[in-house]
């Protein structure tokens, strides 16, 4: 529901008062995330009196490690339990970048810590670091709870290497996720080892209790935001397809009806990941955006067909079930701090902008949307746009490649030139990764701030 | 959103891990300051609650202690006031608590009768390690503190003579040799055995025994898998000896 006013200082200044932009808590996060680990720094610091000899280096050097691990492995874990905080103020993005670079570095340092304390323990046996599979060997055997680590970090090693940038691309999405989600096992088997095996915590009852109540906390935080949130919304809205639109040339736009769903605490620019209950679209789970404002009764994604599932969906009967998790995503007009937006959409990219365009609050003149595609065929929802810019006195462009497949000229002087005051504008993105780029490199340098360019990308 | 950099990145976390980890290691000494001048620690002489002492027949039965795989009580047979046999009449059972149980309390009961204290040193059993700990050994003199209660932990901390608590790194065989006041040779007993796991021969322990007179420091940790065990049977000896006021 928006008003849009006509124009004048009195509306400009009207819909300034209205902004009050939230700043993401990355920061914040951050740094309590660094306070953290200090914590589990400080826990070996004060266990540790004395450090006698290279063995008991090498064996300290392990224990570190292997405290730091198993406190990141945690936050692994959290920063995919879809918590509402992460995906809708951080952004799903962002937080899922930070979930792959932790989670390789996570791994990297389980390995440390497996290579240095079984080679800490071959010194103070007084053997070399040749004997360290023997010693590993044993100490599987022999200390409690190690062969479930054992296990557990076998696990972790085959996720990691499935999600390696070239193996990754050559396995179905699906495979991959399925094989991703043993990592809930794999940090329950290693879970046990640290608690029993661990040094620092047999010493120190307090760290035990920490320990239980950080790993639990996490899982009632997955459990709650994974599973029984999901379960709730979709008992409470129960989701169907209504019609499936064909906008464009391999464009479709889905239709979903159910009760309530302007109750969802959906706007527009969140998208949902939607699971369509259709023979061979099951266990599949794919993030779209609404296409439009969300209304009562209907909801709208529009959707390119770039794989097997976004082909799938032409082939939607009405009536279909749909089982929908969110909304997510931190691109909404909650972020924007100026009262002129410029909204910068690429091929399919125009999805959150429509919903954008239509719900933004702004005077006539104030919202713009560059519109890019590779022809004018390929310019999806154009009717619906052309007719909101008319409604709210919104400028419209649009951008194609010309007959020859010559490349529109999106620069800082071009944009400079279309839009004058564009230093004082808001941008909003969402596109291909490579167009995205080059359209943030455009923007900086026409003079745009780079806390004013607000940009969803799912590329890790 | 910023060119991302993966390979200085990684270098970048890299470099930083590995220098935090050794600027760590390098601050911590390389032994413990506070491990001469700190007062042996008391030995929590548990409640006498739960001791069944049968003077007539000259057995004393100390209170049963918990540790962390099960609970452990010693009973002593006394005759003239010396104590003929020890035994335990409870002990951590089962997994790998049975191998260590059998291991371990022999040799416990053999040092208890030939100590005649609670003066006796932690057996080392399985595969767990711990590291040892400089000055933190229990029972050097028998401290009568009967009615009080510790936490486990603590007792495990304190009662243990050269053992930190709990699992983690540790030797074949290395544990510290303790003393009694009257100076060398008076019977340095020191029951730690090298690891379980591996075939040794079996008068090793004896050998290990004479070395550590000979070199009068040496520097041995404790196998912990065995020194809850030990820390127990300290505790429950030293109980059944309070009874029966020796």
């Amino acid at each position: 529901m928006t008003t849009t006013l006509a124009g004048g200082r009195a509306a400009r200044r009207q819909t300034m008062r209205r902004i009050r932009p939230r700043r993401s808590p990355a920061v914040p996060l951050l740094l309590a995330v660094w306070a953290g680990a200090a914590g589990v720094l400080w826990l070996w610091w004060s266990n540790t009196p004395a450090i006698a000899d290279q063995a008991g280096k090498v064996l300290n050097a392990g224990r570190i490690t292997g405290l730091l691990a198993g406190y990141l492995m945690a936050l692994v874990v959290l920063q995919m339990a879809r918590v509402p905080a992460l995906e809708r103020r951080v952004g799903s993005d962002r937080v899922a970048r930070w979930h792959a670079m932790s989670g390789r570095y996570t791994i990297c340092l389980v390995l440390a810590h497996i290579f240095l304390t079984m080679w800490g323990y071959a010194l103070q046996a007084g053997k070399t670091l040749g004997d360290i599979v023997q010693q590993t060997i044993d100490s599987i055997d022999q200390l409690p709870d190690m062969g479930k680590a054992a296990i557990g970090t076998g696990l972790l090693v085959l996720i990691g290497l499935v999600s390696v940038g070239g193996v990754r691309k050559r396995l179905p999405y699906d495979t991959w996720y399925h094989i991703h989600l043993m990592t809930y096992a794999a940090v329950f088997l290693t879970f046990w080892h640290q608690i029993t095996t661990g040094n620092d915590f047999a010493v120190e009852p307090t760290a035990k209790t920490v320990w239980y109540v950080l790993y639990g906390t996490v899982t009632a935080l997955v459990i709650w935001y994974r599973v029984i949130t999901p379960v709730r919304l979709n008992l409470r809205h129960r989701m169907r397809v209504e019609a499936v639109i064909e906008e464009a040339p391999g464009i479709v736009s889905v239709l979903i009806s159910g009760r309530k769903l302007h109750r969802m605490g959906a706007e527009a620019g969140h998208f949902f990941r939607w699971r369509f209950l259709a023979p061979g679209m099951r266990f599949s789970s794919h993030p779209y955006s609404l296409s439009a404002a969300p209304r009562p009764s209907t909801l709208r994604i529009t959707v390119k067909a770039n794989g097997d599932h976004s082909a799938a969906l032409r082939e939607l009967t009405p009536g279909t079930r749909v089982w929908a998790e969110g909304p997510y995503g931190a691109m909404t007009a909650s972020r924007r701090s100026r009262g002129k937006v410029l909204l910068v959409a690429g091929g399919v990219g125009i999805t959150p902008m429509r919903a954008l365009f239509e719900t933004l609050p702004g005077a006539a003149g104030d919202i713009t949307l560059l519109y890019r595609a590779n022809s004018t065929q390929d310019l999806a929802l154009w009717d619906e746009l052309a007719k909101i810019a008319d409604e709210r006195g919104a400028r419209l462009m649009y951008a194609v490649n010309s007959p020859d497949g010559e490349r529109p000229d999106i620069s800082a002087e071009s944009l400079r030139r279309k839009i004058p005051d564009i230093d004082s504008h808001d941008v909003f993105m969402c596109g291909p990764n490579g167009f995205a780029q080059s359209v943030y490199e455009a923007l900086r340098g026409a003079g745009v701030p780079a806390r004013r360019i607000h940009h969803e990308s799912f590329e890790m | 959103m910023k060119k991302s950099h993966p390979i200085r990145r990684v270098v970048l976390a890299t470099a930083a891990t590995v220098s935090g980890v050794v600027l760590l290691l390098s601050l911590k000494p390389a032994t413990d300051p506070a491990g001469a001048a700190a007062a042996p620690p008391q030995q929590a002489g548990a409640s006498a609650q739960g001791g069944a002492a049968a003077a007539g027949s000259g057995t004393v039965t100390g209170s049963a202690v918990q540790t962390q795989y099960g609970a452990v009580q010693v009973r002593l047979t006394v005759s003239n006031g010396k104590v003929t046999q020890a035994e335990a009449v409870q002990a951590p059972k089962g997994g790998r608590s049975d191998q260590i149980t059998a291991d371990a309390v022999p040799k416990l009961n053999q040092a208890a009768v030939t100590a005649q204290s609670a003066d006796i040193d932690a057996v080392s059993g399985g595969g767990l390690r711990a590291q040892a700990q400089p000055g933190r050994r229990g029972g050097r003199q028998r401290r009568h503190r009967r009615g009080v209660r510790r936490d486990l932990h603590e007792r495990r901390l304190q009662g243990v003579p050269a053992v930190r608590a709990g699992p983690g790194e540790g030797g074949r065989g290395r544990c510290r040799i303790r003393f009694r006041g009257r100076g060398y040779g008076h019977g340095c007993h020191r029951w730690c055995r090298p690891d379980a796991v591996r075939d040794r021969p079996a008068d090793s322990v004896p050998k290990l025994n004479q070395a550590a007179v000979a070199a009068g420091n040496a520097d041995i940790d404790a196998v912990s898998g065995a020194t809850y065990t030990s820390a127990g049977y300290k505790q429950s000896l030293q109980s059944a000896l309070d009874q029966a006021g020796g």
